[in-house]
Parts: C-alpha cells; sequence; structure tokens
C-alpha cells in the first residue's frame, strides 16, 4: 500500500500532520494527481501534542478577532464533516476570585463581535453542569466548545485523500528539494526504514511541515522566518471534566483543561525553544509543576488524579516577512506563494495558523495550486463528510469492543472484521480494542509499529500504558519468524516510548504502575534479552 | 488481640515468614491486603540471574559472595543454607521445585527467552543448559486464539535455538462458552473452567491428536489454580513429554504458590487477616508494640515482634509522593538514596533506575528505623529492602524467601 504509483503528480504535500492530510485531501478532490510524505508516522507533530482542543474561538475573542473568527466557522463546519472524531461536549471560561471579573464582559462582547455564543451563566449553574469546576468561581460563561481526536481526524484526511487518488507515504522524508532553472520539480526521498532514495517529480510542490517546514525551505534555497514554541501539557488518568473548562482571562499558562475520550489534557505552556531541539521535545520538572498548579485551580481534583504521562509540542510560528526579528508573530495563516516571494516557481508554503483552522489552511493553499495549474474545480471539503461521518447507518445492537470501534472510526467500523472467534478476541481490554480492529488498522490505516497503532486505535492509551495489550498486540501484528523477531524490537521501543511521556511524571501510582510494566517485560519476559536492536522510533507523546 | 508475631505483607516474602515461624512453634498472624506479586511471577523462582555487570550467573552462590555491600543478601548469615530451607518450605507446602542454589538453569519465557533461574514449578519447560536445546521437534499447543501465549514470539524463539517447532492449536465447547465474552479469556478464567467442568481428559485427547511425532509438547499454564493436581494428571495423560510455558498475567502457577502458601500458613495454626492493611503502628520508646488495620476497627493487633513484607512501589509497600518517598504503614526510615524526585528514574526505561534500589533502612540483623532509631522488634524482608535491583538481577524470590526467613533465624534467636 505504500507503493508510489509513478513519480509523476500534479502536487507533492510534504507533512503527514493535519495540515499536510487535509491539503492532500482537498488537492485530490479538486482532481489532481497528489502525493502525501511524510518522515515518520501520520500526527507525530504538533497534531498529536495539543490539547485536542475544538476551541470555539473564544480563547482569542479579546486579542485576535480574525483567529477567533475562524476558529468558530472551523468548529461548525467540523462538527459536521468530522462527527466521528468531535464531542460535543461544550466549555466554560471560568473567573476565580484572583481574576478580574470586569474581563468578563469585554470578553462576552468580543466573542458575540467574532460570531461565537457566548452566554452569562450563574456560577452556581456552572458548578452543577460542571461539578470538577473550582466551587470558587466567581464568573461562568458557556461556549460552543468541544473536543476533537487529532489522530482520527488527520487519519480520516488521509483516508479521503486516498479515496480521491492519492498517494500517501510514511516514513518517507524529503532529503532534498529538487530545484531546475528556478523552479521546484520535486523532492527526493529516503525511505526511513531501508534507507533507500528515490526521486518523486511533481508540478506544485506544498511545504505543509509545520514547524519543520523551515527545514524544507532551506532545503530549497528559501528562507522562512520560524520562532519555534513549545506548549506542555499533562494528560490524567481519568476523565475529571466533562465540559472545557478555561480561565477566562487573558491568555496565560496552563489555562484551559479539555476531556478527551477517557482521559483529560491540562496545557499549555509557552517558551521559545531552538529548532535544533524539536525533535526531541522533553518536558521538563518545572513545567510540570505549572500546569499542576494551575491545573488544580480549574479543578482541583487534578490534585489527586494520577497523571499519566506528559508531553510536549511545538507550535510554528511565523515572523511576518518584513520583521526578521520576529517582533510581530502572528497566529494566523500564512501562505507564501515562493514564485512571488523568491522567484522560485512550484513552491508553496502553508504554515502558521492551527490545529483547527487546518481545513482552511488547505483550502487557500489549494487555491493557489489550482490557481497555478489553471484547474478551476471548487473547494468542497466544507460541506463534504469525511470518511467515517458519512451520515449513520442503523446499527443493530453490539458489543463493548465493537462500540468502541465505532467511536474511533465512525462508520467506517463496517471494515473492521468480526463474528468470528479470530477477530473477537480482545487485544486492549481498557480500550476494547479486538484483533479485528489491529488487522483492520495495519491493513487500512499506514500502520507499521506498535506506536503507529496506539494513534490509530488508543492500544496502550489506557490507565495500564500497554502493560499487556502491548505484547498481545505485537503478537498479532508479526508473521513469520523474522517478524517476530522485528515484533519483539517493536516491542521494546514501545516500552521506551511509553516511558519517556511517563518519566516526567514518575511519582505515586504512576512509579509504581512503571514498576510492575518493568517487572512484567523485563523480569519475567525478558523483552531486553531478546531484543536485539535499538529502534529509535521519533519521540513520541 | 496478642500474637507471638504479626507479618505485615501477604506476599512471598511474608508468607514464608508466616509459615517458617508457624512451623518453630509461634503464634502469627498476617495481615495482607490481598494481591502479590506472585501473579506475576513466571512458574520459577529466581536466586540471582545476572550479577553486578549484567553476566548471566551460572552458580548464584559463587556470584552472591561477589555482589556489593548493600545487597540485601550481605545480611544472609548463609545463603547456601536458607536455600535449602526455602526449598523445603515450598515442598511442604505441596510446592514440589526443581533447581539448586548453586547452578542456575533456565526457564522458557512466554516470549521465548532462556532466562536464569534457580526453582521451577514442577511441569514447566526448563532447560538446563541455554547452548544447548534438550528438544528437536516441539508443538506448542495453544487454546484458539488465546492470547496471552504469545505462541508465535515463543516459536522464533525456540527456532533461533535450533528447534524444529509447530503451532497447533485446539478448542473444546466449554471454551467457545467462555469466549462469548471475549475479555474472560485470561489463564485465570480458563483454569476455572478446565477444573470446575472436569476437562483434563477432553484436553489429553486434543493433545494426544496433534502431539504425534514431537519429542516435546509445550502448553500454556493455564492449569492447576488450587493445586497442582490438575496440571500433574494432563502431562500425565498426554502420551509425549509435554510442559508448561508461563503466559502473560495473571500466572496461574503463581497463584497456585500464593494459594498453597497460605494454606500450609492457616493448616499450621497461622490467622490470617485478608483484605486488610496496617495504618498505624504503637511504639514506645525503641520497640513496636502493636498495629492497627484499616478494617479491625480500633482493635490493636499487639505482638512480641513484627515482620513488616509489604513489598516495593508496585505492592504500595513503598510509596513515593510529589516529593518524597515514605513507608506507608508504620512510616519507619526510608533509603531514599538522597535523591529529588528528578533523579528517581531515568529517561531511558531499560538502563538501570535508581528507585528500584529504594528501601526501607534496616541494621545487620535486618531491624528497621524510625526517626534513626532502631526498632528492636521490627524486622523488614522481601521487596521493600533497597540496595540492589531485582529487575536487572532476577533475584526477587530469592531476597523475598531468603531474607525472610533470615528474618525468623534473627527473631527465634
Amino acid at each position: 500500500m505504500n507503493t508510489v504509483n509513478n513519480n509523476n503528480y500534479d502536487v507533492i504535500v510534504i507533512g503527514g500532520g493535519i495540515t499536510g492530510a487535509g491539503t492532500a485531501r482537498d488537492c485530490a478532490m479538486r482532481g489532481l494527481k497528489v502525493l502525501l510524505v511524510e518522515r515518520h508516522d501520520f500526527s507525530t507533530g504538533a497534531t498529536g501534542r495539543n490539547h485536542g482542543l475544538l476551541h470555539s474561538g473564544a480563547r482569542y475573542a479579546v486579542t485576535d478577532h480574525e483567529s477567533a473568527t475562524e476558529c468558530i466557522k472551523e468548529n461548525m463546519i467540523l462538527r459536521k464533516i468530522a462527527r466521528h472524531c468531535v464531542e460535543e461536549t461544550e466549555g466554560l471560561f471560568i473567573t476565580l476570585p484572583e481574576d478580574d471579573l470586569n474581563f468578563q464582559s469585554t470578553f462576552v462582547q468580543k466573542c458575540n463581535d467574532a460570531g461565537i455564543r457566548a452566554e452569562v451563566i450563574d456560577p452556581e449553574l456552572a458548578r452543577i453542569m460542571e461539578p470538577a469546576v473550582n466551587p470558587e468561581l466567581i464568573g461562568a460563561v458557556k461556549v460552543p466548545d468541544a473536543s476533537v481526536d487529532p489522530f482520527r481526524l488527520t487519519m480520516a484526511n488521509v483516508l479521503d485523500a486516498k479515496l480521491h487518488g492519492a498517494d500517501a507515504l510514511v516514513y518517507h522524508e524529503v532529503v532534498d528539494v529538487l530545484v531546475e532553472q528556478n523552479r521546484v520539480v520535486g523532492v527526493k526521498l529516503r525511505n526511513n526504514h531501508n534507507g533507500e532514495t528515490f526521486n518523486a517529480y511533481s508540478k506544485i510542490t506544498i511545504n505543509a511541515a509545520g514547524i519543520w517546514g523551515t527545514l524544507v525551505a532551506q532545503m530549497a534555497g528559501v528562507k522562512i522566518n520560524m520562532f519555534p514554541a513549545k506548549g506542555s501539557l499533562l494528560i490524567f488518568g481519568h476523565r475529571v471534566n466533562n465540559m472545557v473548562i478555561n480561565r477566562c482571562r487573558k491568555p496565560a499558562n496552563a489555562d484551559i483543561l479539555v476531556p478527551d475520550d477517557a482521559v483529560c489534557v491540562i496545557g499549555t505552556t509557552s517558551d521559545r525553544v531552538p529548532i535544533e531541539t524539536c525533535d526531541d521535545m522533553r518536558v521538563t520538572p518545572e513545567e510540570v509543576e505549572l500546569l499542576l498548579a494551575e491545573g488544580m485551580k480549574l479543578a482541583p481534583s487534578l490534585g489527586t488524579t494520577r497523571i499519566l504521562r506528559a508531553y510536549a509540542g511545538v507550535r510554528p510560528l511565523v515572523a511576518s516577512d518584513d520583521d526578521p526579528s520576529g517582533r510581530s508573530i502572528s497566529r494566523g495563516i500564512v501562505t507564501l506563494d515562493h514564485e512571488k516571494r523568491d522567484g522560485l516557481a512550484g513552491l508553496l508554503t502553508i504554515t502558521g495558523g492551527k490545529m483547527m483552522t487546518y481545513r482552511l489552511m488547505a483550502e487557500e493553499v489549494t487555491d493557489l495550486a489550482c490557481e497555478k495549474l489553471g484547474v478551476t474545480k471548487r473547494c468542497e471539503t466544507a460541506t463534504t463528510p469525511l470518511p467515517g461521518s458519512e451520515p449513520i447507518e442503523k446499527e443493530k445492537k453490539i458489543s463493548f469492543s465493537q462500540k468502541a470501534a465505532a467511536g474511533r472510526h465512525g462508520t467506517l467500523n463496517r471494515d473492521v472484521e468480526r463474528g468470528d472467534v479470530t477477530s473477537d478476541a480482545l487485544v486492549c481490554e481498557c480500550e476494547g480494542v479486538s484483533v479485528g480492529e489491529v488487522r483492520y488498522a495495519v491493513t487500512k490505516l499506514h500502520v507499521h509499529n506498535l506506536i503507529n497503532l496506539r494513534r490509530r486505535t488508543r492500544v496502550g492509551m489506557g490507565t495500564c500504558q500497554g502493560e499487556l495489550c502491548a505484547c498481545r498486540a505485537a503478537g498479532v501484528m508479526c508473521g513469520d519468524d523474522e517478524g517476530a523477531q522485528r515484533a519483539i524490537n517493536d516491542l521494546s521501543g514501545f516500552m521506551n516510548e511509553r516511558w519517556k511521556g511517563q518519566q516526567p511524571v514518575a511519582w505515586g501510582d504512576n512509579l509504581a504502575e512503571a514498576q510492575l510494566t518493568a517487572k512484567i517485560y523485563q523480569g519475567m519476559l525478558g523483552v531486553d534479552k531478546l531484543a536485539n536492536e535499538r529502534r529509535v522510533e521519533y519521540y513520541e507523546i | 488481640m496478642k500474637f507471638d508475631v504479626i507479618i505485615i505483607g501477604g506476599g512471598l516474602s511474608g508468607l514464608t515468614a508466616g509459615i517458617a515461624l508457624a512451623e518453630a512453634g509461634k503464634d502469627v498472624a498476617l495481615v495482607s491486603a490481598g494481591q502479590s506479586t506472585l501473579h506475576f511471577g513466571g512458574g520459577s523462582l529466581d536466586l540471582l540471574g545476572y550479577d553486578e555487570q549484567g553476566n548471566e550467573v551460572k552458580n548464584p552462590l559463587d556470584a552472591i559472595s561477589n555482589l556489593n555491600g548493600n545487597h540485601p543478601y550481605k545480611k544472609i548469615e548463609d545463603v547456601s543454607r536458607l536455600a535449602g530451607v526455602a526449598k523445603k518450605v515450598l515442598e511442604r507446602a505441596g510446592i514440589a521445585t526443581a533447581g539448586e542454589a548453586n547452578h542456575n538453569h533456565w526457564r522458557v519465557s512466554p516470549i521465548g527467552a532462556l532466562l536464569p533461574t534457580w526453582l521451577s514449578l514442577e511441569g514447566m519447560a526448563t532447560v538446563e543448559d541455554a547452548g544447548t536445546m534438550p528438544w528437536k521437534r516441539v508443538a506448542l499447543v495453544n487454546v484458539v486464539n488465546f492470547l496471552d501465549f504469545p505462541t508465535k514470539f515463543l516459536a522464533a524463539g525456540l527456532r533461533n535455538r535450533g528447534v524444529e517447532v509447530d503451532v497447533k492449536a485446539f478448542t473444546l465447547p466449554e471454551l467457545e462458552q467462555l469466549r462469548k465474552s471475549p475479555t474472560e479469556m485470561r489463564s485465570t478464567n480458563i483454569a476455572k473452567v478446565i477444573e470446575t467442568n472436569n476437562l483434563i481428559a477432553k484436553i489429553a485427547n486434543e493433545v494426544n491428536d496433534i502431539a504425534g511425532g514431537y519429542d516435546m509438547v509445550l502448553l500454556p499454564a493455564v492449569l492447576g489454580i488450587g493445586s497442582s493436581e490438575t496440571s500433574r494428571h494432563l502431562l500425565k495423560a498426554i502420551k509425549v513429554p509435554a510442559n508448561y510455558v508461563a503466559t502473560l498475567p495473571p500466572s496461574v502457577p503463581g497463584v497456585r504458590m500464593q494459594t498453597l502458601l497460605r494454606k500450609r500458613f492457616t493448616a499450621l495454626g497461622g490467622t490470617f487477616f485478608t483484605g486488610d492493611q496496617v495504618i498505624e503502628g504503637n511504639f514506645e520508646g525503641d520497640t513496636l508494640k502493636g498495629v492497627k488495620t484499616a478494617k479491625l476497627d480500633g482493635t490493636t493487633l499487639e505482638a512480641d515482634n513484627f515482620v513488616l513484607a509489604t513489598g516495593s512501589f508496585m505492592s504500595r509497600g513503598l510509596v513515593a509522593d510529589y516529593n518524597h518517598v515514605y513507608e506507608p504503614a508504620l512510616g519507619v526510615d526510608v533509603e531514599d538514596l538522597g535523591l529529588d524526585r528528578n533523579t528517581w528514574s531515568k529517561i531511558d526505561v531499560t538502563e538501570s533506575q535508581p528507585y528500584m534500589e529504594m528501601g526501607v533502612k534496616t541494621d545487620s540483623c535486618l531491624r528497621c528505623q524510625r526517626a534513626g532509631n532502631t526498632i528492636a522488634n521490627l524486622y523488614a524482608a522481601g521487596s521493600i529492602l533497597g540496595g540492589h535491583n531485582s529487575i536487572k538481577r532476577l533475584d526477587s524470590a530469592g531476597v523475598d524467601m531468603l531474607t525472610a526467613l533470615q528474618a525468623v533465624n534473627n527473631i527465634l534467636k
């Protein structure tokens, strides 16, 4: 499934995050021949390292009217086209005694200006609607925030791009941009599994590589001034809140708590970091402390809830072009036509923005690509449901794992084999993942290893963090004896990557669980004795 | 209530101490939260598998004498003798084992690793010399789609060592019934179905149909929760040599060990408080007078001597909160190695993790300390002792049993 049909494309999209996936979808839907390339797995960059918040835009209402307007529009669109990726939780903006209650009226006014329905409610009502909220609150505003699964959303875009004829390659890294007479004609790709390189050609190359877009531009000989901003977050072991809880004040550190599936996430911090560090972000003890302290102000019970893991992403902030100092940084969408800007034809960059506005970003850059290619077909991504979110077929009575799978894959759940003893055997009890679902993910969703599988199915994301399910899943995924050795190496890599996220928060139950996992995998199974290769998978979430 | 000795903790270490004291005629009570890390063991007991350089150990007794001074074995007067006593304790509890303290053999792990070990339960697949496999043609016979017996890994592991392996599977109507809820296909549930429905003969038939031409049949260890009778019975009914390999947890042989040890303890007259935990100690000067538990409301359990065998972090014998490591039952002193939270662990999971070496402080007689003072009648045993990394050394069962027996000796002196 990872073969390139031929080497000539209308468009090559670089970057398998949500922006690249959305762009590939849009281009493919306009009838272009598309190749999407990603150097690691889908959604390994900032896409998989945020809150999973479907912003209403309220957070930006006071400081950034344009972003707020974009957010609420895209929010309403995604609820329709990506129904199976969105949970309609609603959100609260709370004012605490230490905050200025006068800010609330400005906030509500600005929300209304941006088209965001913001409703002031009685703090007492807020306590009833969201029992986890800090009972000290003195003000509350209800807004249409929701939560979204970025992994699922990215995959749905990739699947739809492929349904419209696109090719997609994961673990293929752009190692050079091919330039002929001031025109980008394609890219040199390296297969990161076996090291082989080959060229792929296209009329237009779209750089959608997030913060790493600055490096792609460099390969093409042009400069984009980016400012990597690290944001750290903590995942808690269960879902403390059912509504998104925000602080009603100017955006600051750690003031959003989002319920995602069976967990909840507090974040973020914001710090400039050097580009060289973006491949291996670690959450510092100071960040953990800050996130925990601020998080407890939103929902005090976080103080007694187990933290599952800590992770960090990097926002691709872009300096406005005439200001290399980086003082005027926007969160808005930045589309660069390098032909106009740098005299380099055939290359477009789409960057800035945020996960929420990925579809709009894709639309903007695809419009530009179409214009250059003389294609007139209009964008339909705002009205066409993503695969998995088509109108619901009436389901018969279904089991726990079927329900769980339906939650994860939407209507695509019909492609998961079931009904026989092999397919129905459960791999992961916490998340209800069956053998059939694992096989579906392996054959249809570009799964090469356990970490990919986790992103597609949530295997190992529960409170046990892969205690038994990782070994079961590895057993299901491996084929012959050679495959078995690879799977053991994979298992060893998976345990190490899980630990990376746990280690910054390794105390209490987390440390106890980590010790038990080590006892099982190292002491009882001897995975460390059998693994014969240290697989360095891209740092994970 | 007054006893001679109260044991806190019902795992391998606590039960070993309880049994040894009861065998010596003491009136013993044991307070257990119920769970035991035996459930995560593989049907073998390790004494010392790897030395401090990470080399495989052939003769544990020799290697133990070369361990660093903090290792709990350094507080044991005669390792060789107590290893012999430990084996006898197990035997008298109905747990037959094979193995010697001066000569490791190799256990077959559920994913096909060969790991050095001391004692293996009867019927478990073991290898005398990791360099020469004793089998030429092996049939791995699993229950259909029982995922906790990872046959592909096991087969690959054996084939890498030159063994011909075929993977087979069987099922029975009773097991299909169990499968109706997929979460039920776990080792202990399978064991219950087989035992309550008397399926041994039927299984033997299924296996015998498959087993022709093999010199070894390896089965998942899913038999014998309460005794080794059924597991022994099945091996006899199979016409070719057959052994068990441990499954992913829960480990049926581990559950069986705990069950039999507990039975032995109560048969000797020991008092077992289960599902309870010690929450407070009543200290007078340098002596522990009694303990209070969560469930025995207000009642103090008194004794002349106490053994603290509540395990490490995973058993909640040690607790790490945001800023420090403490012992939650009695508040005895913990050796936290002077580390702050950010250095308790290392970023690479396969590195030796510093937290693994934490434990309660003890004197040379295994007596605990409180606020720097040795408590004259409170002994620590098992995984709550620090000074070693049981996962890297593969020495946890040995430490559990031998420190328990040493504590008992110290009490009886």
